[in-house]
């Protein structure tokens, strides 16, 4: 007779495997990181630039560089841009942060000769037309006014904003006056300094053929853009927290948000509070998703997590509850978060999340995309694969004990800044 | 291109194992065939609700997460109008975990009242967090009952009122389970470091001992032929415009489903297609706009959805996607179809790069008859002419098939 109640046994390996990526240099002395595997015939190809927030005092240029990149280039308009790559089912993501700006590129082996041409032009000569910069101030001020009607997004920016202050690339809020400011000389400055000056690196990943790579090196050599390695963002201060209240009236639902300025990936409590954060908020199972949601259906969602650059970090919990448990959801939120500092977290807690966080990380080094961005992560923070490693053999050894330490180092309640938006 | 092997236990569950060697993991789904349209009009929301509950522990396993998780796994589920979706990854070597965990709750659940209570909370909640508290947030629900006047699809997988979710009894959840949770009313598939004989063994210990239950047939109303438009139009505290058509075309099952696929993708796939080139780039009534079909089992909808630019009346937008619509009619070049059969090739291979998603993949493609129509889609859509796209867009892009949702801002009254 089958015996439904006893789980299967469970096997946990003592380590593993991360697959290496290839890793060369450009002529121009940039690293060329590279990941050859995979079953389907897809290629992504990212190229980061130093052409983040924090390259421009001008508080959207270093975005609206990077979005409208891809809107026009040499003869070609965006229209015909667009055609180009829509024709051979090709197509860019790109993203700005604070600190770089990337140029992701998606292509299929099958058509990868039709689409780099492309990639080419719109990386060399992006014209910024006039035409361009005035449809994307509409659109900006349009998506930016829905997104001051939302909750969530009022949370996040006044948070960012307490904890960084007005001149940090993170802490800026934008306007709808910083759209009136764009014009196409300050963004194809931005593109010369940032963009042909600025290449930090290329990861490349997918199955490749050997002449597949060699196309795809030899065009951006051809770029003859410049490299860079910058590391020396600007240092900012800690700021005092602080508690804030936003009134949007008639919400029936308030966003809370919870944390402080933390660290980047190399401090040498990095992986302990990783495994603390998991425990508060950084899974289903998590002490806030447990109490907050599962046991008292206050919210849909609850986490917390630790958000790192190369040089800094910072640490947040984020929910929306009924505008009528907010009091409630804000003292269980400190409950779960002071009883981490004052009680051991139970062997079979820990087990449990010990086991979650390793398969968890199988996940994210699981099919070659995930692991192109897993190098890409480790590269632009001048680490290796030790440092993934590391964290695995953190992992097997921590103790309830150091955990409750580092709660109790960086957990402290007057450290944290609280912002909630709701009616 | 995905390669399976099929097998069906004497329960009637079927199976489709997709192994791949190169991963140390394991995507396992199952997809039970009851969705939002299978609810009672005065009940629902229930198929989602009931998809929390399936997490409130099962008959001999008071908890799912947690023994799932210490496993090293994850997991999630969604539920749409037509089918309901339980998936989770797990390392090969802890997959057993995972039969235990699926069957068990297959079988039977806790039914407890704790875990109804809380979860009826927190699905009011997901209402409010997606749908009310959210700038155009209810559109939705307020276009489908505009295009459905009969059929189940006039009602949104969150349910049409928070009430109906508030007034769910433990009763209701034990009749819905009884009636839809069944191994011949499920498809499972494996897709990873998984061998077929293991998934054999596995599936006869864990899955086979479960009865199967008698299945009625499902009759639901069909949808009338819509002869005239309809028109809504709200006022709401947002800060701009935006407009919703909605256009009855075919089910997922009918022939003319790829051509109307097509349709849709002439009209917004990617930034160089029709909608967004001529009306957000050229003529700058949009500042975006989009088009795409919902694909559901039964007759669904082709949908257009655009923000209106500020100081532009709606009127004037919406006459000029009619514009489109009729230039459209009038041809497409062979370069176009080129490019959204292409397009259509490239979305297919992005889509298969996780094991989650081939998992899924298989399980969608044998609900809809054979599991291996997921390995005919290029050539199924590459087949398509420009003729049979024309014949569609002539047949159900027109007014008097059409809903129209006009959501104003009352900034600018």
């Amino acid at each position: 007779m089958l015996n439904r109640n006893n789980a299967p046994d469970l096997t946990i390996p003592d380590s593993l495997v991360i697959p290496e990526a290839t890793i060369s240099q450009l002529n121009n002395g940039a690293a060329y990181v590279t990941i050859n595997s995979g079953t389907q015939e897809v290629i992504k190809i990212d190229l980061v630039f130093e052409a983040g927030s924090a390259y421009s005092s001008h508080p959207i240029i270093a975005n609206t560089c990077n979005r409208l990149i891809e809107e026009g280039s040499g003869n070609y308009s965006s229209a015909e841009i667009a055609e180009m790559l829509d024709q051979y089912g090709a197509y860019f993501v790109t993203e700005a942060g604070n600190e770089f700006a990337t140029i992701s590129f998606y292509t299929t082996g099958k058509f990868i000769h039709q689409t780099l041409p492309v990639l080419k032009t719109i990386l060399t000569e992006p014209t910024f037309a006039s035409e361009e910069i005035q449809t994307y101030k509409m659109q900006g001020k349009q998506r930016l006014a829905i997104n001051l009607n939302k909750v969530d997004f009022l949370a996040r920016r006044n948070f960012l904003n307490t904890i960084y202050g007005d001149n940090h690339p993170l802490g800026i809020m934008s306007k709808m006056e910083d759209f009136d400011l764009l014009n196409k000389e300050s963004l194809l400055e931005f593109y010369h300094n940032n963009y042909r000056n600025k290449l930090r690196a290329v990861f490349v990943g997918g199955k490749l053929s050997p002449e597949h790579e060699t196309a795809i090196k030899n065009l951006i050599e051809e770029l003859n853009f410049k490299h860079s390695n910058t590391n020396n963002f600007s240092e900012n201060k800690l700021l005092n927290p602080k508690t804030t209240y936003i009134n949007k009236k008639d919400s029936i639902q308030a966003a809370i948000r919870i944390g402080k300025k933390m660290f980047n990936r190399k401090h040498e409590d990095y992986y302990d509070f990783t495994i603390l954060n998991t425990i508060l908020g950084g899974y289903f199972g998590s002490r806030l998703m447990s109490n907050i949601r599962e046991d008292k259906g206050f919210t849909y969602g609850i986490g917390s997590g630790l958000a790192t650059d190369i040089n800094d970090g910072y640490f947040f919990i984020t929910t929306e509850v009924g505008a009528n448990v907010v009091n409630d959801a804000l003292k269980e939120i400190y409950f779960e978060v002071e009883r981490l500092q004052n009680e051991l977290v139970p062997e079979e807690e820990l087990t449990l999340v010990k086991n979650y966080l390793f398969g968890s990380f199988q996940r994210s080094i699981d099919g070659v995309f995930a692991l192109s961005d897993r190098h890409k992560t480790l590269h632009l923070n001048n680490l290796t694969t030790e440092h993934y490693l590391n964290y695995i053999s953190r992992l097997k050894n921590i103790t309830a004990e150091d955990l409750r330490k580092c709660a109790q180092k960086h957990f402290e309640k007057a450290s944290f800044s609280e912002v909630v938006v709701g009616p | 291109m995905i390669h399976f092997e099929k097998f069906e236990l004497s329960n009637g569950l079927t199976v489709i194992v997709h192994e791949d060697k190169s991963t140390p993991l394991v995507a396992m789904n199952i997809l039970y065939k009851v969705g939002a349209r299978d609810e009672d009009p005065e009940q629902t929301g229930f198929a989602h609700l009931f998809e929390h509950l399936m997490f409130g522990g099962s008959i001999n396993i008071p908890s799912y997460d947690e023994p799932l998780q210490k496993a090293g796994g994850e997991n999630n589920a969604f539920t749409n109008n037509d089918f309901t979706n339980y998936y989770l990854t797990i390392p090969a070597a802890n997959l057993e975990t995972g039969f235990w965990l699926e069957s068990d709750r297959m079988l039977s659940l806790a039914f407890t009242e704790k875990s109804l209570e809380v979860q009826r909370n927190v699905v009011v909640e997901e209402f409010r967090q997606r749908y009310l508290n959210q700038p155009y947030g209810d559109a939705w629900l307020k276009l489908r009952p505009l295009a459905y006047k009969v059929h189940p699809y006039q009602w949104a997988t969150i349910g049409k009122e928070v009430s109906h979710i508030e007034n769910a009894t433990l009763q209701d959840v034990k009749n819905f389970f009884k009636k839809w949770y069944a191994p011949n009313n499920a498809i499972l598939t494996l897709a990873g470091n998984c061998s077929v004989e293991t998934a054999k063994e596995l599936c006869k210990k864990w899955f086979e001992p479960i009865p199967a239950v008698h299945l009625t047939e499902r009759n639901l109303p069909k949808e009338p032929k819509q002869t005239e438009m309809r028109r809504l139009e709200v006022k709401a505290d947002v800060p701009s415009d935006q407009l919703y058509l909605a256009f009855h075309c075919c089910s997922r099952y009918d022939k003319d489903f790829y051509a109307t696929d097509l349709l849709s993708d002439v009209l917004s796939r990617g930034k160089s297609s029709r909608l967004y080139q001529q009306l957000v780039k050229d003529k700058k009534l949009f500042t975006d706009i989009g088009a795409y079909m919902l694909g559901d089992l039964d007759e669904s909808l082709i949908l257009i959805e655009g923000k209106v630019s500020d100081g532009v009346n709606p009127s004037d937008a919406e006459e000029a996607v009619f514009e489109v619509i009729e230039e459209l009619k009038k041809g497409i070049s062979d370069k176009e179809l080129d490019k959204i059969k292409n397009k259509a090739y490239s979305t297919l291979l992005f889509s298969e790069m996780s094991i989650a998603n081939k998992a899924l993949n298989l399980a969608y493609y044998e609900m809809l008859g054979d599991a291996d129509i997921a390995n005919q889609q290029e050539n199924i859509y590459n087949s398509i002419k420009s003729s049979d796209i024309l014949n569609i867009a002539n047949s159900i892009l027109t007014k008097e098939n059409c809903s129209v949702l006009t959501y104003l801002s009352n900034h600018h009254a």
